[in-house]
């Protein structure tokens, strides 16, 4: 069992990172939008494998189902062909910035479990929908209320940044 | 279970024998059904249908599938390679999670999974995915709009479908099939409690499919064939094939949610469960032959104007009812 757990906790870091290289990567949006997807499914694979279905298939539902397919639809709106701005080949001190982008979240990150290691369960256990539902109700209404929020604000702008367009025009 | 040095789990042993049989059992159900919507067809316009091949053109099937076989496979210049092959697979892959939680009968079912309705709900929007990619990576303007189309009709109408299954899952107080239809009694099944959820699903369902009179996405007057008109050979027919398991698979959710599920006045069993199925599948078929296409501005309307308000309130009042009675 342990050797099986093991396996499926490869194979979903090696989705996430394949479809992260990928996404940062790719020579034009679509094969990066790809990509995000690929990282997407990996961490609801994470999710199953930490016992939490119900997050797992949520996140299948809203960001594959419903936001990857939303950021298609911007993606075809703006006329990107096969052959887009990004394909231009990139300098070797790029490379090196990004590379370094990349080191910083990976060496304050490991320093952070290292020196302080964080206390988990060896078996995951399951959380009810109904304790999930319960918690998101009770003593996390706010949290979640506030979050709502924001989403409403990031639409609200943009709905302006499109407005703002179509005047100057 | 131990082979070697792992012990495998018995779920994933059940799991892999279950993809077995569901290769099995898509494949038998494509090559039926195409022979059932052309019979069908040919009846509707009052004709015989196919009628060479085989008796009754029973083989028809047989010799389309040897044909597209036999096709060349074919991609436009510029398209994008990877894409314009992984979409049809993509398209059909996820039909095998569909069926796992699927209850056919007391005792056939793959897994009895607790979130089954989630998990069919979460991987049914794979396939809008891969019909963007298809549409996209063919370079091809009318895979393109036939794509646009499919976003905007699917993401409508997901939500009143969901709304509808909630609120049946609110009756039951489980997201769980089997337990949905272990719950139902042998006649009283949930469309009795909730007619309007069942026609908001039966609607929703064959828009989510592409089904005529809601196919804009392959609307072939307008559009050649929408998002696969490029598609040539097997990567035409996995579409077809995904197509018409998709509708398998909501004849499914709709007669475990709705309609009892295997339950029947007498001899309860799987068999009560592909009949109804199959005769949903009919109504499908009807459907598609006997009603024109609607047009896009009709098409949205009917659901932002009319199927999500009502799926709403039907959602309120059943939590009202549920909380009351």
């Amino acid at each position: 069992m342990e050797i099986l757990a093991y396996a499926a906790f490869g194979l979903y870091v090696s989705i996430i990172a394949i479809g992260g290289v990928i996404a940062v990567a790719a020579g034009n949006l679509v094969r990066a939008l790809v990509g995000l997807i690929m990282t997407l499914f990996g961490v609801a694979g994470m999710y199953l494998l930490m016992a939490a279905p119900v997050m797992a298939f949520m996140q299948l539902l809203i960001y594959v189902g419903a936001v990857a397919v939303l950021i298609f639809i911007a993606i075809m709106l703006v006329r990107t062909g096969p052959d887009g701005d990004e394909t231009t080949s990139r300098s070797g001190r790029q490379i090196l910035y990004a590379l370094l982008g990349l080191a910083a979240p990976a060496v304050i990150l490991s320093s952070v479990v290292v020196t302080n290691p964080v206390e988990s369960f060896s078996t995951p256990t399951a959380v009810t929908v109904k304790e999930l539902g319960k918690g998101l109700l009770g003593p996390y209404t706010l949290a979640f209320e506030l979050i709502s929020v924001v989403l409403l604000v990031a639409m609200a702008g943009a709905v302006l940044i499109a407005f703002e367009r179509r005047i100057s025009k | 279970m131990n082979i070697g040095p792992i012990t495998v789990p018995i779920e994933l042993v059940r799991i892999m024998v279950a993809i077995l049989a569901f290769s099995l059992f898509i494949g038998l159900n494509g090559v039926i059904l195409v022979w059932l919507e052309r019979k069908v067809a040919g009846h509707v316009q009052r004709r015989p249908g196919p009628y060479e091949v085989g008796p009754h053109g029973l083989l028809q099937p047989v010799a389309d599938a040897l044909k597209l076989i036999g096709k060349q496979l074919f991609i436009p210049k510029g398209a994008d390679k990877i894409l314009f092959w992984a979409a049809p697979i993509l398209s059909f892959l996820p039909v095998f999670l569909l069926l796992i939680p699927m209850p056919f009968g007391p005792k056939l079912f793959a897994l009895d999974v607790d979130l089954g309705l989630l998990l069919i709900l979460a991987f049914a929007g794979v396939n809008v995915l891969a019909i963007c990619l298809a549409g996209w990576s063919s370079r091809n303007k009318w895979s393109l709009l036939g794509a646009a189309r499919a976003v905007s009709q699917c993401v409508a109408y997901e939500i009143p479908m969901l709304l509808s299954l909630l609120s049946v899952a609110f009756m039951e107080g489980t997201l769980n099939l089997t337990q949905i239809v272990n719950q139902q009694e042998p006649w009283l099944w949930n469309i009795v409690y909730q007619p309007l959820a069942f026609i908001i699903f039966f609607v929703c369902a064959v828009a989510e499919t592409n089904r005529c009179p809601f196919d804009l996405p392959e609307a072939e007057s307008e559009l050649t064939a929408g998002f696969h008109t490029e598609y040539s050979g097997m990567a035409f027919s996995m579409f077809m094939l995904a197509e018409y398991s998709y509708i398998i698979v909501v004849c499914c959710v709709a007669t475990a949610v709705f309609l009892g599920g295997w339950h029947g006045p007498f001899y309860p069993g799987s068999w009560w469960f592909l009949g109804k199925v199959y005769a949903l599948i009919l109504v499908f078929m009807w459907l598609r032959w006997t009603y024109p296409r609607v047009r896009f501005d009709q098409l949205l309307n009917i659901n932002w104007k009319w199927l999500l308000p009502l799926s709403l309130l039907n959602l309120f009042v059943t939590a009202f009812l549920v909380k009351v009675l």
